[in-house]
Order: C-alpha cells, then structure tokens, then sequence
C-alpha cells in the first residue's frame, strides 16, 4: 500500500510539468493535448516579442540582485550569529525565518501598504526590496549550516601566522562556507525568479516579471505561447537544479541542522 | 572597531530588511482599525455581519483542512518510501524537489491543460465516446483542491523526509526481531518520532493553503473565492485598501491561530524526544 500510493505520488508530481512542456510543441492555434502537429512555432513568437523578452529580463535581473543582496545580508547576519554570539541569537534566527510563515496573501497586502508609503509601489526597487525579504529564510539557512561546520581554528590559526582580518576572511573564511553560498544563491534565484503571489500585488504598467505576465494571460487567454513561456520557465529551473545538484547534492533539502 | 559596533555592523542589512516587514505588518494591523482617523473595529464586524464573507472564510478554512489531511496522508507513505528506498535515493529526491521549485503558476496552469474542457482527461474520454459533452473537472472545489495539494505536497514531504532520514533503519527491525508486528511497530515507534516532521510539513501546507490566490484563480469557479483570492479582488479591482487589510489580519488570525499551538506542541515534542534519547 505505502509502495503503490508513492509511486503514484512520483508520478503525479512531475506530471502536470511534461504535460505542459509537451504542449508547447503544438502546431495548432489553441491549446489541446495530445498535441496537433509538432511546430516550435510559439517558441518563435515568444522568443520573437519584445514584450516577452523584456520581461524575462526584468525577472532574471529582479532574481539576481535579489539573491546576492539576500545573501550578503544572510552571511553577515549568520556570521553576527554563529561567531560573535549575539545575545538572542535563537530568537533572530527564528525572525528571519518569518516571511515563510506569513500566508502569502497577506504578505502581499502588507507590501502594498509599505511599498506606497515609501512611493516605491510599481517600481523595480520595491520588487527588489520585497524579493529580499521573502528570499531571506531560503538564503539564511544553508550559509548559517556552512558557517556552523566551518572550524573557526582555522581562521585563528591563519591570524595567528600573520594574515589580517581581510586576508583571513577571503582566503580561510569565505572557502569554508562556498558551498552554503552557492547554495543561497541558487537557492533564493530560484525562488525569487518563479515568485508570484506576492509579486502580483506589486506590479505595474512599468516593471512586470515572468510569472505574473503567465499567469494574467492564463486568465485571459489560452494562446499556446504561454505554454511555450512556461517551458522556458521550465527548462530555467532544471538548470538551477542540476547546478544546484552537481555544487552540494540534492540531498542538502532534507538534511536538518 | 569595537566587537558590539562590528556585530551590529553585520546584523544591520537583515535587520533592515526584516524591519520593514515587522512595521508593514504592524502598519496594516493598525489601518483595518482605524476610520476616519478614530480607533474602530467596524471593518470587522462589517465582513462578520456578511453572510458570503462568513462562507468564504468557512470555505477557505475547509479547503485548507482538506489540503492538508490529504497532503499529509499521501505525503507520509511517500517519503517513507523514500526514506527507506535501497537504490538510486537521489532520482526520487529529484522528482519531489524539482517540481516544488517549479512555479507555482506553471504547475496550476498544467493542471488547466489536463483538466480543462479541452484538455487531456476530456480529450481522451470524448475520444473514447465515453462522453459528449466535457466533464466538469476545474472550475470547483475538485480542482482546486487538486492543485493545492499538487502545489504544497513537496513542502510535506521534505519536511517528514527530513526527520525519517534521521531515525535508523535498525530501531524498526529491533522492534520487529522482539516479536512487534510491523504495524504496531510503525504506529508505536515509527509514527511518534515522525511526528515532529509532520506537524512541520501540516503547518507550512495549511498556512500555504490559505493564503494560496494562484492556484484557486486559476482552477476554481469563478463565484466561489477563498480568502486570498477575495483580497486579491479588493485590491485590485475595488482599490478597497482598509477592507484588504482587515481581511489580510483575519487571514493571519486564521492562518497563525491554528499553526502557532502546532508549532508549540512541535517543540514540545521534540524537546522531549531528544530528552529521551539521550537518556538511553
């Protein structure tokens, strides 16, 4: 029984995924599966609008500047933690962990209503900002795990020989803990770049990203060119896996720490 | 530099950022209680007062319940399979993490391909002559509840994974080789210490669920709005901001309400596991 419901569960999983990426390829006008005629024609129209493009571009640079700054913050806010010993080091752990237990709806309204305030609703820089605070829990704790398996000896030893705290930190320090930022980097890309529930909120008729342009066409129209858009979505995150795979194994998402 | 200076130095940019989310939140608290100016819980008992509001939040708590039982029922067995799978363990692991990390948007959208008037379960029945005219498949609570469990299962999954990878193999079979029957053995041994993992996978599920406003726009009927997809409408037709923010606050009421006594009996829990163990 336990056999038979996960190998059902294995398949469901991926199984909506195929079905789209199949459908992309259709030579027909409308959507429908199996598909009628193999064609890359809407491939072509995607990748032919300037539209699209444009806003593909704004998402990957929205993920980008997202995940490094998410990241930076995440490194010195864990470094404060696991190194110095801040004094409610638990307890600020647990705040940066909160965007991912805030309902997402809610979340939205919430940056709406600072977003305006700050005069940066519709803007690139309010996206950036919300992208922050909703990748922090996904970049804190791998950098924070890394930073607790790195031996701080090591880093005496190295100034004890000599090296000044810059050297030590980009020589000794910041190899220790590779793997946990490559690991938030690719990790909050990830998240930053597929988000939309609280993106949807905050966009405007000057700055939109990927998913909410998809999603807003799923509601109006059922052209197969967004079939075509959600496998390139697709295709973006099997790359960002198998990096993410090959730099510290899949295994890293069920480890605990 | 003094060490204090260089510690707030470095908790500064997080702090930043997680500040203007605490004053957000604190920020729309305070403006669903307030109007004109004065202290007034009138925006609550307005949606209170309103029977297709109080439905709503009947029919989100209910979809939510329901996501959740049945995410947890499939879920278990499945990373049990996995946790205790003797082969190529990372190829399963692939098949649960890859699709979670996949948008949202594209996975509800697969689910309008395969459910849709002129999708693949419709396509192919028609084709058999099963039928002659689409069944319903979406547009009702089916097809969202479909989608939501699709969407939210991995975060289960991952969650009880996490903790079954944890416990050795060894303490079922010493179980069984003292003449345990292996469902008493798995309800005794195996579902206790899980127990943490699950109500981790049940808290991020529920509280996913009821903020969901993708998955249920896209596969549910148009009349029938949950929460989230209710103060996605006030938003963004209606530009009724204190409304959205009071309806935001129940959500959290609803969402926090059940999930905060969770986590605190999640800790408990482990705490006292761990204690166990270690008197061994």
């Amino acid at each position: 029984m336990t056999r038979f419901i996960a190998i059902a569960v294995l398949l469901f999983l991926p199984l909506p995924i195929v079905i789209v990426v199949l459908s992309s390829f259709t030579s027909a006008g409308y959507l429908s599966f199996p598909i009628e005629g193999f064609s890359l024609r809407w491939y072509a129209e995607f990748l032919g609008s300037a539209d699209w493009l444009r806003v593909l571009g704004t998402s990957a640079l929205l993920a980008l500047i997202g995940a490094l700054v998410s990241t930076g913050a995440s490194l010195a806010a864990a470094w404060a933690v696991v190194r110095h010993g801040v004094r409610f080091g638990t307890a600020y752990e647990t705040l940066l962990l909160t965007p991912l237990i805030f309902p997402h709806a809610a979340i939205g309204v919430i940056m709406i209503v600072t977003l305006s305030s700050l005069g940066w609703l519709g803007t690139f820089t309010g996206l950036v900002l919300v992208h922050c605070i909703l990748t922090i829990p996904y970049a804190y704790r791998p950098v924070a795990a890394a930073l607790r398996k790195a031996d701080p000896a090591l880093e005496e030893a190295a100034a004890s020989l000599g090296a000044r705290p810059w050297r030590t930190f980009w020589q000794v320090s910041l190899p220790a803990v590779r793997p946990g930022l490559v690991t938030s980097l690719l990790f909050s890309f990830i998240i930053s770049f597929d988000e939309v529930t609280v993106t949807m909120f905050l966009v405007g008729p000057f700055v939109m990203t990927l998913p909410v342009q998809v999603f807003s066409e799923v509601l109006e129209s059922a052209s197969p060119v967004i079939a075509a858009v959600s496998a390139t979505l697709v295709l973006f995150t099997s790359v960002m896996v198998f990096v993410l795979d090959k730099v510290i194994g899949i295994q890293f998402f069920v480890e605990r720490d | 530099m003094p060490k204090s200076i260089r510690t707030g130095l470095l908790l500064a940019p997080s702090a930043l950022l997680m500040g203007v989310f605490v004053v957000g939140l604190v920020r729309l608290i305070a403006s669903s209680l307030i109007i004109d100016g004065q202290f007034d819980i009138g925006h609550y008992t307005a949606i209170l007062n309103r029977a297709d509001y109080v439905a709503m939040l009947g029919r989100t708590l209910r979809i939510a319940a329901l996501t959740t039982v049945i995410s947890a029922l499939i879920g278990f067995p499945t990373a049990y399979f996995v946790a205790r799978y003797r082969g190529n363990r990372n190829f399963l692991l692939l098949l649960i993490i890859f699709p979670w990390l996949v948008s949202i948007v594209v996975r509800s959208y697969g689910w309008v391909v395969i459910l849709g008037p002129r999708g693949l379960i419709n396509g192919y029945l028609t084709w058999m002559g099963l039928i002659d005219r689409p069944a319903k498949l979406m547009y009702n609570d089916f097809g969202v509840i479909l989608g939501l469990v699709h969407v939210l299962l991995p975060f289960m999954i991952i969650a009880v994974l996490s903790v079954l990878l944890q416990i050795p193999r060894s303490l079922e079979e010493a179980t069984m080789s003292l003449g345990s029957k292996p469902s008493h053995s798995f309800r005794t041994v195996m579902l206790p210490l899980a127990m943490p993992g699950i109500l981790t996978g049940v808290t991020l599920v529920y509280l996913m669920a009821t903020g969901a406003i993708v998955t249920p726009l896209l596969l549910g009927g148009l009349g029938d709005t949950m929460l989230g997809t209710e103060i996605f409408q006030e938003v963004m037709h209606f530009f009724d901001y204190p409304k959205a923010a009071a309806l935001a606050t129940v959500l959290l009421v609803t969402a926090l309400g059940v999930v905060l006594p969770i986590q605190f009996f999640e800790r408990w829990l482990s705490a006292r596991l761990s204690d166990g163990g270690d008197r061994t």
